[in-house]
């Protein structure tokens, strides 16, 4: 290998149509402040156009050119080479069904997405007036931490409790919630609190900070599913005592 | 997800893949390993306390074990995650010094080990 040069390791097949999975060897003169999506394309354009990975923006901001790179997820478009050494390998993400090479299918990740009510649903002044959370307020400094996610999955990805197991909700999906249930505009905040607090949703977590260290936009899932499982103990405790103060068994 | 093959497989046993693992994840393995060690040893330890190695093993997987549930705990009560890398190794040095600390202080007032 020349100086300048990296050997790309590709994991391709993996789909559907192309079922065997195996690892091909690309060999590419990198220039300065190269990124792994710049490498692809170059890749696909000069060497091997079957080759088949996945990107929109090229600049952060969507969050579809998510892989791994040295078994680590990452996103390809602002992954600089020049970090990565002299050999990097690169596959589709973990726990994501493979569609064809380094792309895989989103459909687990957005269900999830789905499954926690993602979504705000305000319901009497709140969904007609403008809002009014200042931004110096309580409730804003604690939503602000975790709203510039881009769905990219890499938190998914990361989490070894989702390929655990399947029907966790994740990390994205539980971040993204916690945001809603901190809103005093989201009208079904309890309701939504329980719908997560189960086995599949924020108990499933273990604190061992993968999504974390993982997310390229610096949001902590991590942090998001300690103040949800805060707040369902707090609202358990507060059920618990009121329930014996009115006499009746805790639960009944 | 009918053209969708199977996500890509991730085996404990790649033993090259360990070295992706992030520290956090590193502080959860050795913690779960650390229970089921003491599991086992720690019957033995109660049968005879004078076993000196196994009293120092007993020690340290308690310091371990311990260490990273404390890292556990403070988390679940707001400890702030963009800190959690440093906390770990606060809590690593804290372990150290509790290990030698209180192997020296047993040798000190019982004068065995």
């Amino acid at each position: 290998m020349a100086a300048g040069e990296i050997r790309f390791r590709v994991r391709r097949g993996g789909g559907a149509d192309d079922p065997e999975a195996r690892y091909q060897t690309y060999t590419l003169r990198v220039r300065p402040r190269m990124t792994v999506l710049d490498a692809l394309v170059a890749i696909q354009n000069g060497q091997d156009p079957s080759l088949g990975y996945r990107y929109s923006c090229r600049v952060g901001m969507c969050g579809t050119c998510a892989l791994q790179v040295n078994g680590r997820p990452r996103w390809a478009c602002r992954t600089r080479l020049q970090a990565l050494g002299e050999r990097v390998t690169l596959e589709p993400l973990t726990n994501f069904p493979v569609l064809r090479d380094l792309a895989v299918d989103m459909t687990p990740f957005f269900d999830k997405m789905k499954r926690a009510r993602a979504w705000a649903e305000p319901t009497g002044a709140a969904s007609s007036e403008p809002a009014r959370i200042p931004p110096e307020s309580r409730e804003r400094g604690r939503i602000e931490p975790h709203i510039e996610c881009i769905t990219c999955g890499i938190c998914y990805s990361a989490c070894s409790m989702v390929g655990h197991d399947p029907a966790f909700l994740g990390p994205a999906a539980l971040n993204r919630a916690y945001t809603l249930v901190c809103d005093s505009r989201d009208e079904i905040g309890p309701n939504r609190l329980a719908n997560l607090a189960d086995e599949h949703g924020i108990w499933r977590c273990h604190s061992q900070f993968n999504c974390t260290e993982a997310c390229p936009k610096g949001i902590s899932p991590t942090a998001a599913i300690q103040g949800l499982k805060r707040r369902a103990v707090a609202d358990g405790a507060k059920s618990f005592v009121g329930s014996i103060l009115r006499g009746r068994a805790p639960g009944a | 997800m009918e053209s969708s093959g199977p996500p890509v497989p991730s085996s404990v046993w790649n033993v090259a893949s360990w070295r992706s693992m992030y520290p956090g994840m590193w502080s959860w393995v050795v913690q779960r390993l650390s229970a089921v060690v003491l599991l086992i040893l720690f019957p033995f330890h109660v049968l005879n306390p004078y076993i000196a190695w196994l009293r120092l093993a007993v020690l340290a997987l308690v310091i371990l074990h311990g260490m990273h549930g404390l890292k556990v705990i403070l988390t679940d009560f707001g400890f702030p995650a963009r800190h959690q890398r440093r906390l770990l190794w606060a809590l690593a040095a804290v372990g150290v010094a509790a290990f030698f600390a209180l192997g020296f202080l047993r040798r000190a007032f019982w004068g065995f080990i």
